[in-house]
């Protein structure tokens, strides 16, 4: 037999349910416990490996939803790659045209800011190079750019992406008020900026307010630092900001334009 | 094949390491208690893909570990025998893993799992590590693979026999016939899981089981092996439809060891794992199992 034909069956046939194949030596009982042997462990696989990703939206729907969800999403956006780790960047738009949870229209946001978190902990690692700073000092900020920490990423949502992901590093009376103020923000639908950032080993949400989010954007997209000054405004205060970079490693240099 | 792989066994590694050295699977939640504790293994063992990413702290552990033992390269996802072919993306990223931590072996599994569902639709990772026939064609498939691995990454590679739940009727070969081949072909070494014989040879409800997997170890051309896997397994369903499944998630069964000094007394003292990946163990008893194998290794080196 053509093994790429044989192949393909035994994918379709794990994948769709069906009770055996042609060329399978086993057959009956024992062949459809083969199979879902292999079913069981794929399906085993997909949830350890989104639920590793996904935490705040899987602490949100429950382990029971969230083993269901994985197992559409496996059939939906089966991954192309055998890093695990690297499979999901489609988890939060496909939960964003669920059927089923439209009435929890917050939940992409927030697995959009479980996966900018995951994605910072895989990202490649630097240290500031404090010898690149003095260019601040010597070059036109037209021929500027900050250099953020690989990983560093900024999400901007009409909910309140920041507080519901505090919420859940909460346990007890402290969890219960936050998860109040959660659920307030929600029903006045107040949106929230958040900069995922790595610190030490692990990444976490900071909030932002909406001028240093768009600021921190345009850090992102490589505009020059005169540009961004500008856009930013006469009231924000680049001195603050960067004292608070420096401390908090965000910032990875300074680049001239032509580098 | 570049130079310096080929080698006087004809696999192209010195497959024979005495005294055996015994690893251990390293995973997660045993870190802490390898670095505190410093117990003296032959090496550790990880899965490569779970240190493919660009930076972070999977990967400054595994740096921090292979400053004390050798390291293992075991891949669970490079699908050798897929009639697709390996995915150029991740071979890039074992590569490069292979450069960072310059491991003491790199070893994968005769399996498949790129696929397409459809001819011309587009292929996908089963993630899973799903059975190839033991046919002509499928040994060209691995052959190629292996090959084009092995030139990426600059060395021999190891080539792990399954455990599998369903099989084929239509092969042409046994599979140790198929790994003789393979290594003739191809220069790798193979990995001997014996717990694989046996999960599949209780699979297979031959009526000697360990009669069974002995047969097959004995069917293996001597040179061949480089590495040994112990692992336990798990039994689900009833007598007459149940199988046996590779779990990892318990100790090693006593017919397992006696097919793994049966092995030892075949091929001498081969580098030897005890994998236990889920329902982990307290730390000392993985040691535990891992003392065992080398005692054992001890007994029949005498």
């Amino acid at each position: 037999m053509n093994e790429a034909q044989r192949q393909r069956d035994l994918l379709a046939a794990l994948a769709t349910g069906a009770p055996s194949i042609a060329t399978l030596r086993e057959s009956g009982e024992r062949a459809a416990r083969g199979l879902e042997a292999y079913r069981a462990n794929a399906e085993a696989i997909a949830d350890r490996a989104l639920a590793s990703t996904f935490v705040t939206v899987q602490a949100m729907v429950g382990d029971e939803d969230f083993k269901h969800l994985a197992r559409e999403f496996w059939r939906a956006h089966p991954p192309e790659h055998g890093d695990l780790g690297e499979w999901g960047d489609a988890f939060p738009s496909w939960l964003a045209v669920h059927a089923g949870l439209t009435a929890w229209p917050w939940l992409a946001d927030s697995a959009r800011v479980d996966l900018a978190l995951h994605r910072n902990e895989r990202a490649g690692d630097a240290s500031l190079d404090t010898d690149s700073l003095h260019l601040l000092e010597s070059t036109d900020p037209a021929q500027l750019r900050l250099l953020l920490m690989p990983g560093t990423a900024v999400l901007r949502s009409p909910w309140p992406i920041a507080a519901i992901h505090s919420a859940h590093q909460l346990a007890g009376e402290a969890a219960e008020r936050a998860f109040a103020g959660v659920r307030e923000s929600l029903a006045a639908q107040r949106g929230e900026q958040v900069l995922v950032a790595r610190q030490g080993w692990r990444a976490v949400v900071h909030p932002l307010e909406a001028p240093t989010a768009a600021w921190t954007q345009d850090l992102l997209d490589e505009v020059d630092l005169a540009t961004a000054l500008t856009r930013a405004g006469e009231s924000f205060d680049f001195a603050a900001w960067l004292g608070i970079a420096l401390r908090e490693s965000w910032l990875k240099g300074v680049a001239a334009s032509n580098d | 094949m570049g130079a310096g792989v080929a080698a006087d066994n004809g696999v192209g590694i010195d497959l024979r390491q005495p005294p055996a050295q015994v690893g251990i699977g390293l995973r997660q939640p045993h870190y802490a208690a390898l670095f505190e504790t410093a117990p003296a293994l032959g090496f550790v063992e990880v899965h490569s893909e779970n240190f493919f990413a660009d930076g972070g702290a999977a990967l400054a552990v595994l740096r921090q570990a292979r400053e004390r033992y050798p390291v293992s390269l075991h891949g669970v996802g490079l699908a050798l025998g897929s009639a697709a072919g390996l995915d150029p993306w991740h071979l890039d990223r074992l590569a490069r893993l292979v450069q960072r931590i310059e491991p003491v072996r790199v070893s994968d599994h005769a399996c498949f799992a790129r696929a397409a569902f459809a001819p011309g639709a587009p292929v996908v990772h089963a993630n899973d590590l799903l059975p190839i026939a033991f046919s002509d064609a499928s040994l060209s498939i691995m052959a190629s693979s292996v090959m084009q691995a092995q030139e990426r990454i600059g060395r021999p590679m190891l080539v792990e026999n399954l455990s599998s739940y369903v099989s084929f009727a239509d092969e042409s070969m046994s599979e140790p016939e198929f790994f003789a081949a393979l290594c003739r072909r191809t220069g790798c070494g193979m990995l001997l899981d014996v717990n694989n014989i046996m999960v599949n040879a209780l699979n297979a409800r031959v009526a000697d089981p360990l009669a069974a997997c002995c047969a097959f170890v004995d069917a293996l051309p001597l040179g061949i092996v480089g590495e040994i896997h112990l692992a336990g397994y798990c039994e689900t369903g009833g007598e007459t439809d149940g199988i046996v499944i590779d779990d990892h998630g318990s100790r090693v069964r006593p017919a397992v060891w006696a097919v793994y000094e049966h092995a030892l007394r075949r091929f001498g003292a081969v580098p030897t794992l005890v994998e236990w990946d889920t329902d982990l163990p307290a730390f000392d008893l993985l040691l535990g199992e891992a003392s065992h194998a080398a005692g054992l290794a001890a007994r029949v080196a005498a």
